[in-house]
């Protein structure tokens, strides 16, 4: 069912319902890369804060060459610049020169060296303190120092606004590409881990799956994990608990039905003692024929149950037995015959071929010949025939009733088969649960039942039921 | 014709009582094993008709002593059980027929008829319907009183069928009465057989059920069967 369900709707409807494999992968890929962006900031803020402003030895190696050149202005620029360039060698980005700190120096307040590219305006608030600041319509980040031991100011700056966030990320790529190159690596080896890991889970969605809707047997599955052992283990619990239900709902209806044959009994023979009696009026007579004719129904319909029971017990075991068609036909139209002698109707068996055999159920198979052919001489017309015809077709054993009765209606030949169901200008008397045990045991044997007009011009019923033949 | 009805329920047990009284025979109706034990060993009877769930214990336990301690008087069953199994259960015990309840009076009365005439086999061995007699120690077979002269295959035949008057009997288990083990395929052994005998008892007794097999009404059948 839930098979034809998937395969009506649309492909991408598929992809987007929730499975456990694609959950598992969504975790773990999602864990792996929060873990990876924590990582990465990590590294991020430390690339920002620490490697460059925390560089003592940078200022210090600035701060004395400003100072120690001081008298020497010329020699003193060209220094600084030297040591510029070393900087942005040691802490810059080869690639990105923008990015690379800038050095700005100071003696007695006065601009004494300024990299390229820096606005000689930048000024920290306080010394030694990293700031960020807004100079000439962009922000930088810029931390000054003061020399101990005179006025000279070092600042160290970089350029701080979004441009240069993703140009850090660019250049500290080397965080960021492993994680980007191995999420798809990782998805492949996660998902056949967690396919591979769900297998036994699957192995019994799967049996669950394919049994069939009547089919209380214990799983065949065993669970050896943990996960799975409670699982399995409340699924056979539960399947043990209805099967027991079911058989005692069963063998409540037969005993039932097995204690109304014994008080039926009793009224059916005190009513034909007395009708034996000679002294009884035709009016007495016409009742008590009414009496037994009750009595006849609710024997049927204890009987009826008892097939229904048993056949229904015997979908638990399954057709089980080698049965040769043509003898079981022989033995029940023998023991049948007697019924249709009494209604003046002529049982005849037609067989074109001897020992074809079915995989069947002995009981069930009984119950349903009894009930074709006991409907079949309940319509029959008085000195009627009731034809059975067993024939083999290909690899089917065909077996056909057919009588010469009223028939039934094209349109009612489906509701038949429901239980209690009786045709509405019912003259005789029935449970209403013949078709419906035929039909439950011809599907239980993997077989057909059709509905048709008998052969012969008449509207007689012609039942055709066919069953696989047994292997070999 | 003394009966010996074992049944626990008053009104059916009533019943069955009244209406074998009407036909004519004389019942003794107890309704414990305690009480049918007794009976059976205080007289004779000439059948025993059981019922299984006895309040004093199993019909069946009462059914397999009566046949250890070689009680041949016939038995017929009467059940509301009616599974193949029951049915071969009762009958593997000892019984010599069995009933599943409710049952017609008139096919209660033929069983006990049949298997009463088969018990007085024992010292006589006839069987006789509607002026036909088999006498099976002798072999011979009489119509009207007239000898009729039969093979030893169609004695059989008619043997079986009278032996089980008003039943069935299949083509199966006649061939086999013919050809024991062998296979009868593709012939019509049985048919010729049954066509002599009708030629030598004359048409009336046996029964054809088309495809089923043969029978031999104790009543006259209304209709006539087609051969």
């Amino acid at each position: 069912m839930s098979a034809a369900v998937a395969a009506r709707e649309p492909r991408w409807k598929r992809w987007t319902r929730p499975t456990l494999v694609r959950r598992l992968l969504l975790g773990q890929v999602a864990t792996l890369a929060l873990l990876w962006s924590v990582l990465v900031g990590l590294f991020l803020v430390e690339a920002f804060n620490q490697d460059l402003y925390g560089a003592t030895d940078a200022y210090d190696a600035v701060l004395s060459v400003a100072e120690n050149l001081a008298d020497r202005p010329t020699l003193q620029h060209a220094s600084l610049q030297a040591l510029d360039v070393a900087l942005r060698e040691a802490y810059g980005d080869k690639n990105e020169p923008a990015m690379a700190p800038s050095v700005l120096v100071w003696q007695a307040g006065r601009l004494v060296y300024k990299s390229d590219g820096v606005p000689d305006t930048i000024r920290n608030s306080r010394l030694d303190t990293l700031e960020r600041l807004f100079v000439e319509g962009r922000y930088w980040r810029a931390s000054t120092r003061q020399s101990p031991l005179s006025d000279t100011r070092v600042a160290l700056v970089t350029p701080s606004d979004r441009k240069q966030l993703i140009v850090t990320f660019n250049s500290r790529g080397y965080y960021l590409m492993p994680l980007i190159i191995s999420i798809p690596f990782l998805l492949l080896p996660a998902w056949l881990s967690i396919r591979l890991a769900l297998r036994p889970w699957r192995e019994v969605s799967t049996e669950i799956a394919a049994r069939g809707p009547k089919d209380l047997t214990p799983l065949g599955f065993e669970a050896r994990h943990a996960e799975l052992r409670p699982l399995v283990e409340s699924v056979n619990a539960l399947m043990q608990r209805l099967s027991e239900s079911a058989a005692r709902e069963r063998n409540f209806i037969a005993d039932a039905a097995h204690e109304l044959r014994t008080p039926i009994a009793a009224i059916r023979i005190n009513v034909e003692a007395l009708q034996a009696q000679h002294r009884l009026t035709e009016h007495q007579g016409e009742l008590l024929s009414g009496v037994l004719r009750s009595i006849d129904r609710a024997t049927r319909l204890v009987g009826q149950l008892l097939r229904l029971m048993r056949s229904s017990a015997d979908m638990d075991v399954g057709p089980n037995e080698k049965l040769a068609l043509d003898e079981l036909l022989q033995d029940r139209l023998a023991t049948l015959s007697g019924l249709a002698q009494a209604r003046g109707v002529e049982l005849e068996l037609v067989t074109t071929e001897r020992d074809l055999r079915v995989l069947g159920a002995r009981e069930g198979l009984t119950s349903m010949v009894d009930n074709l052919v006991e409907n079949a001489t309940k319509y029959s017309p008085p000195a009627g025939v009731v034809t059975v015809r067993l024939a083999r077709e290909a690899d089917q054993a065909v077996l056909t009733v057919s009588d010469q009765g009223p028939g039934i209606d094209a349109a009612l030949r489906e509701r038949v088969f429901d239980r209690f169901f009786r045709t509405p200008d019912q003259l005789q008397t029935g449970s209403g649960l013949g078709l419906a045990i035929v039909k439950s045991v011809v599907e239980k044997h993997g077989g057909q039942i059709a509905l048709g007009v008998a052969e012969g011009g008449g509207s007689g019923l012609q039942v055709t039921v066919r069953l696989p033949l047994a292997q070999g | 014709m003394k009966i010996l009805l074992v049944e626990d329920d008053l009104d059916l047990g009533n019943g069955i009582r009244v209406a074998l009284r009407d036909e004519d025979m004389e019942v003794v109706w107890v309704r414990r094993i305690e009480e049918a034990t007794r009976a059976l060993q205080s007289g004779t009877c000439d059948l025993v008709l059981l019922d299984l769930g006895l309040p004093d214990g199993d019909g069946l336990g009462l059914l397999m002593q009566m046949r250890r301690e070689r009680h041949k008087t016939p038995v017929l069953i009467l059940s509301a059980r009616d599974a193949l199994d029951d049915r071969l259960n009762g009958l593997d015990s000892g019984a010599d027929d069995y009933l599943v309840k409710p049952f017609v009076l008139a096919e209660l009365l033929s069983r006990v008829r049949a298997l009463v005439r088969r018990s007085y086999g024992f010292d006589d061995g006839t069987v006789e319907v509607r002026g036909l007699t088999l006498h099976e120690p002798t072999r011979r077979v009489r119509v009207r009183s007239a000898p009729v002269a039969l093979s030893r295959s169609e004695f059989e035949l008619l043997s079986l069928l009278m032996r089980r008057v008003d039943r069935v009997i299949t083509r199966r288990v006649l061939e086999e009465q013919l050809v024991p083990g062998g296979m009868v395929n593709e012939s019509n052994v049985l048919e010729v057989h049954i066509s002599n005998l009708r030629r030598k008892i004359g048409d009336g007794y046996i029964r054809t059920v088309r495809g089923v097999g043969y029978v031999i009404d104790q009543a006259e059948q209304p209709l006539t069967a087609r051969p």
